[in-house]
């Protein structure tokens, strides 16, 4: 078969259908919300109204919005972006993620009406026209050709509009969070998180995004702060309400273990797959020393105290673990550390009196560990803050940030320290490390027992959490799972690593109706992770350069000079 | 001492430590060859278990027990996981051949999780077949089941001779298959350096997939001798047998195919013998798969190389 040659002609008249095609998908985008989706309220929110758009339909009109901006703007804008301003956005890029981030949302509309009330006859006219106006949307912008890359990412931009910029998208993260989380309707969950990511997807190929991590970059300090008043004005939204803040709390000790593994993972490039071995010994150790009254030990420390020596014995079998096998290679450690998962396991199943000294109470674990108290402030008792009631998990949460912060103090630190290019040296190539004199043995067990030290911090909070601690929880699959999160996220980041155990914590409490197949899912996630984007969602520039090594444009984004040295050559 | 008490338990052990050789030659001979730690392995253990299953239950609709099932069903089993195991090979791992290291790993978690997955919730839907998500019972096959042997207070189980046999067997195949043949010896070759093989004319990707199928097929062999053991399979089973298999490997020297063999009899008898003689609390079943991962990590200090291991490991 011969292919005709793509022309200037042609592309010039693909361009013109396309534009077309797109523009009444995206008119139709917009109007169809005013039409019935469904014959009856029971599905979703209520879609069976002419004019009156339910809160779901409106986020199909605001994305149908999103893509008529980008295919009109060029046209419009032409005076203002014109000269070097015309590379400033990439429109077209833009209106194609658009137009897909649409057909997925009303995808995930329409199958869920069909799923919701018993099939596709439930589906009216509306949905249809929407499912077909998304679809046109998709072959027009096809049609486009390409942007180039848009250059708004070097524009340097006024202090004021990006603190305010920061501001206004901390803002909506809080709203859009704490409105997801009310969220019942997995669908409606679904369809949301369609919507955020589809409006994320434009921004970042419009050249918003770019700019955003480009001049935050400057602005770093306001960015973190910023980040964290959102996160503490979390439980003011929840209004005393205990059931999301549960879930809070377990998605930030889920994330502050997974950035622990971050470290030793992300940063050293150590495979270790019996993390959670260490989050257990903490909790184990907290739990103990917690006065419960199942546990062996009569000592009760102060939580101070207990808090350190569930890291330091964490740390501790991490050295043990760790100084054999970081001297051979880097597979046997993940097998090793496999085995001293499932040795601890085992371990603390058997330490119940009977097959050998009694210290964990076998199986069964230590229930009852009482809710911490630190300096007099009961994590038990709710506290009333600024009007609105703080309960026990609330209170657990602003702790569990404190932790947070902590192991992104550190992470930062070591990543920029001589350390953590030591780290990077090893991870990308040890031999060639140790010739140039960085100590690999030394610095790969600093990680290992560093990573330990946090995950046994982050148990000790665990236990008191939990209330009750028992060796179930800390198998082999919760390994698995917080690797998952790692590197889904993106190795080596710590957003990539926040954004990945927030889905993977929530995703499960919020999808009830996908939990037979969560481990299916999850399992069949790491094969594709690994065979189309190994650098997670949020990739560090370096760790992607490493999964890419031929990519020469990647190469010279990361450090220009290198390739321009090779070039002058 | 009770002699007869120690015959028994080395008996015990050789018969435990066939099922870890069986399993450990599969992760030696790919590791051998592209040093892969191929930890899904273990899955291919458990799907090659439940092919047989299958096959029994397609063709013994009567609940067939005769002698000439085995075959039939070692058969299916071998099929199923060499089938399994070519699939993965080719849709998760080669494209990853040339990525970073810890990318192959983590893809392997990943297809055994989702290899366990598949058999938990899609065994039962096949029509006629038993569902997963419990132990499945195992059949009964004449000649391999039933009635132990009495020889002078040492008892042998059918399905013990069965699984030393097997191993026999499928050691003295490998022999003469990797020295004798003109496969086994380009196996060879790309073991020793793969781009000069390439250069020599052989076909490379072939042997990483011949590798692959010569591991399954002893794995599933494994799985039936499991079967007949235990008189139960279900989908965890590959994971506990993979480590202890994985660790076998290591022991021996991974690698080496001798080495698996001799480091999964190791084992066994080690586990065996620590059930039986450890003396205490430490002692008694509760602890032994504590002693086994021990060894390895003992192993993995004193001599990383392996008992029969020659090269030096310095793979990063």
């Amino acid at each position: 078969m011969r292919l005709n040659p793509v022309t200037p002609e042609l592309q010039q008249r693909h361009r013109r259908t396309g534009w077309l095609l797109a523009l009444v998908g995206a008119v139709l985008l917009i109007g169809s919300p005013y039409l019935p989706w469904a014959w009856s309220d029971d599905a979703l929110d209520d879609m069976t109204y002419l004019f009156g758009p339910s809160p779901t339909q409106f986020l199909g009109l605001a994305l149908g919005a999103v893509l008529l901006v980008c295919l009109l703007a060029p046209r419009l804008l032409a005076r203002v972006l014109a000269g070097r301003r015309a590379r400033w956005f990439a429109f077209a890029d833009g209106a194609k993620a658009a137009a897909l981030g649409a057909l997925v949302f009303v995808a995930v509309v329409v199958v869920g009406i069909a799923v919701e009330l018993g099939g596709l006859v439930n589906v009216r006219y509306g949905g249809w026209i929407a499912l077909v106006a998304a679809l046109l949307a998709v072959a027009g912008t096809m049609l486009l050709p390409r942007d180039r890359p848009a250059t708004l990412g070097g524009v340097r931009s006024p202090g004021w509009l990006v603190i305010s910029t920061i501001a206004v998208v901390m803002l909506v993260t809080l709203l859009l969070v704490a409105y997801a989380l009310d969220e019942d309707d997995p669908v409606i969950f679904v369809a949301l998180l369609a919507f955020v990511a589809g409006v994320v997807a434009v921004l970042l190929k419009l050249g918003v995004g770019p700019w955003f991590s480009s001049q935050t970059a400057r602005h770093r300090g306001v960015l973190v702060a910023s980040a964290f008043l959102v996160a503490f004005a979390f439980p003011f939204t929840q209004d005393g309400s205990e059931a999301n803040m549960s879930i809070a709390t377990q998605v930030l000790i889920f994330a502050a273990t997974a950035l622990g593994l971050n470290i030793v993972v992300g940063l050293a490039g150590l495979l270790d797959l019996g993390y959670i071995a260490f989050l257990g010994a903490g909790a184990f150790v907290a739990a103990i020393l917690s006065g419960s009254a199942f546990s062996a030990v009569g000592w009760n420390p102060p939580f101070i105290v207990t808090v350190l020596i569930s890291g330091v014995v964490a740390s501790l079998l991490g050295l043990i673990i760790g100084s054999p096998t970081l001297r051979v290679s880097g597979d046997y450690l993940a097998i090793v550390t496999l085995a001293f998962g499932e040795i601890f396991r085992l371990v603390m199943i058997n330490l119940d009196g009977s097959d050998g000294p009694d210290l964990t109470n076998g199986s069964n674990g230590i229930p009852g560990v009482p809710d911490l108290d630190l300096l007099g402030f009961d994590f038990g008792e709710p506290h009333v803050l600024l009007g609105v009631e703080i309960g026990r998990f609330a209170n657990y949460y602003f702790l569990l940030l404190l932790v947070i912060a902590l192991i992104m103090v550190v992470f930062a630190n070591l990543n920029r320290s001589r350390i953590g290019r030591g780290w990077v040296a090893i991870r990308e190539d040890e031999k060639a490390a140790e010739a140039m004199g960085v100590n690999v043995f030394g610095l790969k067990l600093f990680a290992f027992a560093g990573g330990a030290f946090l995950a046994g911090v982050a148990g000790a909070v665990r236990a008191h959490h939990d209330i009750s601690v028992t060796p179930d929880q800390y198998i082999f699959l919760e390994s698995a799972f917080l690797l998952a999160a790692v590197v889904l996220g993106g190795m080596g980041t710590i957003v990539g690593v926040l954004l990945g155990a927030v889905l993977l914590r929530l995703m499960p409490e919020k999808l009830r109706f996908v939990d037979e197949y969560r481990l299916l899912i999850f399992g069949a996630l790491l094969v594709l992770m690994m065979r189309f984007r190994p650098e997670g969602l949020v990739a560090s520039r370096r760790r992607q350069l490493e999964f890419h090594e031929d990519d020469e444009e990647l190469a010279d984004k990361v450090d220009p000079t290198v390739t321009r040295a090779e070039g002058a050559r | 001492m009770d002699v007869t008490l120690f015959l028994q338990q080395l008996v015990n052990g050789l018969t435990l430590g066939s099922l870890f050789a069986l399993i450990a030659v599969g992760y030696t001979v790919v590791y051998g060859i592209i040093q892969l730690i191929n930890f899904a392995h273990g899955e291919i253990f458990m799907v090659g278990a439940f092919g047989a299953l299958s096959t029994w239950i397609v063709i013994g609709r009567a609940q067939i027990t005769a002698w000439w099932m085995l075959p039939l069903m070692i058969l299916g089993a071998m099929g199923v996981a060499v089938l399994t195991a070519l699939v993965m090979e080719r849709l998760a791992y080669r494209p990853l051949r040339n990525a970073p290291r810890l990318a192959p790993l983590i893809t392997a978690i990943g297809i055994s999780v989702f290899l366990q997955e598949v058999v938990r919730l899609f065994y039962g839907l096949i029509p006629g077949f038993p569902d997963a998500k419990a132990p499945v019972p195992f059949p009964a096959v004449q000649g391999v089941s039933g009635g132990a042997l009495d020889l002078g207070g040492v008892v042998l189980q059918r399905a013990a001779i069965f699984t030393l046999v097997a191993l026999v067997v499928s050691w003295t195949f490998l022999y003469f298959f990797v020295n004798r043949t003109r496969i086994g010896r380009a196996m060879q070759a790309t073991s020793q350096d793969p781009d000069t093989a390439r250069l020599m004319g052989i076909d490379v990707d072939r042997i990483i997939m011949v590798a692959f199928a010569l591991g399954a097929a002893l794995a599933a062999l494994a799985g039936i001798a499991h079967g007949l053991q235990y008189t139960n399979i279900d989908f965890r089973m590959g994971f506990l047998a993979g480590l202890k298999a994985f660790t076998a490997a290591v022991l021996g020297g991974i690698g080496n195919i001798n080495g698996a063999v001799v480091g999964g009899l190791l084992l066994g008898l080690v586990e065996v013998m620590a059930t039986a003689y450890i003396p205490g609390t430490f002692g008694g079943s509760a602890w032994k798969d504590v002693w086994a991962f021990a060894l390895l990590i003992l192993v993995l200090v004193f001599r990383p190389q392996g008992l029969l291991g020659a090269k030096v490991v310095d793979r990063a």
